[in-house]
């Protein structure tokens, strides 16, 4: 489904992708992991066409999303992203917030909007706030909200960037559920996380990233119990 | 007392011709002030030039060599506004008027929406495009609201502002309230009494006006 060719990708002088591949099939749940200015939400970020890349490609369906005719809003409905931050419209309610994509771009009826809105809501456990705005929503609840954001628009692909890192403690693990549930869903899932658990249970192949370069490229149960680069096990010696 | 039951009618007319310049010089000052504030963050260096030029222009210079520079220069440009019967057959000052007042605040409000727009964190735009909406889109549906919202009390301080900076096109014969005070000083040669009733006039339309705008801001916190 993404096919990733020798991304390269530098800020200024400071090179931060040293030359990507990857090639990630429908459906798979891949989990990023690796030390702090490694590369990887950079690296996430270029998936959705957040940030310019100086070399190399990025096939989605077969289809470079560098081609210039094409509309770039138009992919990018396909590929959600989770930001660590939430970014949720302060402005808005729930409810305006999981629906206003799909009203500005879709035009959906307003009914066919709720019942969206409902499901979804449904999805993350939080139907009883859909008129709440983000201020009255705790963390946990905020990135719920912004994963069924994500979904509104149907999207074939979805990318988490480090999305428990601003978490308090207790609220990762209703965030991580949710995750999860997603997994069973069967939608692509890109995650950048420091959350091994979650990278153990549920992940189709774990990528190590250290300096800009994928380091290791294995299932879970191969990367966690056995580790090859030298870097990766002085990684997971660290944080397990 | 006899002084105003002559005169009040010119007190109020040209406090509602104030109101009334007031009230257009507000939409098209932000209309353009939006555009201008767009213009000068977009990534295309030929529009920055452009609205920086402009913006710098005209707040280095004075608002009446504005006002004289839009109602003799106008014409001699070959654009002349229509006499139309309307607001008392001044239409074609009126007019200059008010494109004057709006030229001069559009490089203000500009620059306070521009402020607006780069407290909004990056997040936000990053946010609303990953769902696919359009850089506009997402200017109007998640930036500007957020933008309006936190610079609403410079907002105000704008249209106090052109409450007052409308007194000065008075000098181009448009019979708002500061042009009434002085017709009323030249028939009656008494200078101080109709000024403080214009300055007492003028005192009310502000002090209305921020505490509005105050309230606005209230209703927008909660």
């Amino acid at each position: 489904m993404i096919n990733v060719k020798e991304l390269h990708k530098s800020y200024g002088e400071v090179e931060v992708l040293k030359g990507i591949s990857q090639y990630i099939k429908r459906g798979d749940v891949v989990v990023i992991i690796g030390p702090s200015g490694s590369g990887k939400s950079t690296f996430l970020r270029c998936l959705n066409k957040l940030e310019t890349i100086n070399y190399g490609d990025i096939l989605f369906k077969d289809r470079s999303i560098y081609l210039k005719q094409d509309d770039i809003d138009l992919f990018r409905q396909k590929v959600g992203m989770v930001f660590q931050n939430f970014n949720l419209f302060p402005h808005l309610n729930v409810y305006e917030n999981i629906t206003l994509a799909p009203s500005y771009i879709k035009k959906l009826p307003s009914k066919d909007l709720q019942e969206l809105a409902k499901n979804l809501l449904e999805k993350v456990g939080l139907s009883d706030k859909i008129n709440s705005y983000p201020s009255a929503l705790s963390g946990g609840q905020k990135q719920r909200i912004a994963i069924a954001r994500a979904l509104a628009m149907e999207p074939e692909v979805l990318l988490f960037d480090e999305p428990t890192s601003a978490l308090d403690p207790e609220m990762v693990g209703e965030v991580l559920q949710v995750m999860k549930d997603l997994t069973k869903e069967g939608i692509t899932m890109i995650v950048v996380t420091h959350e091994m658990g979650f990278a153990r249970e549920v992940a189709d192949r774990v990528i190590f990233m250290d300096q800009g370069k994928i380091l290791e490229d294995s299932s879970p149960q191969e990367l966690f119990s056995n580790p090859k680069h030298p870097r990766t096990k002085e990684f997971l010696a660290k944080i397990l | 007392m006899e002084f105003m039951s002559t005169y009040y009618g010119f007190f109020l007319s040209g406090a509602g011709n104030t109101l009334i310049i007031t009230f257009f010089t507000i939409i098209l000052g932000t209309i353009s002030g939006i555009i201008l504030a767009l213009m000068r963050i977009s990534n295309k260096k030929v529009l920055n030039i452009l609205s920086v030029s402009y913006v710098e222009f005209i707040r280095g210079t004075p608002l009446l060599v504005q006002i004289f520079l839009i109602f003799y220069g106008l014409p001699i440009l070959g654009i002349t506004i229509p006499d139309i019967e309307l607001l008392g057959g001044d239409f074609s000052r009126f007019v200059s008027g008010i494109i004057a007042l709006s030229i001069n605040s559009s490089a203000y409000i500009s620059e306070i929406i521009r402020a607006g727009i780069q407290s909004i964190n990056k997040g936000q735009m990053e946010a609303s495009r990953s769902l696919g909406l359009g850089y506009y889109a997402s200017m109007k549906l998640v930036i500007l609201p957020q933008a309006f919202k936190n610079v609403l009390p410079a907002l105000g301080n704008e249209v106090v502002t052109i409450i007052k900076g409308s007194s000065i096109i008075s000098v181009i014969g448009i019979p708002e309230l500061m042009y009434k005070a002085d017709t009323i000083r030249g028939i009656t040669y008494k200078p101080f009494l109709p000024l403080i009733i214009a300055a007492i006039i003028y005192f009310i339309m502000t002090f209305t006006m921020s505490n509005i705008i105050r309230k606005i801001e209230i209703k927008m916190e909660s």
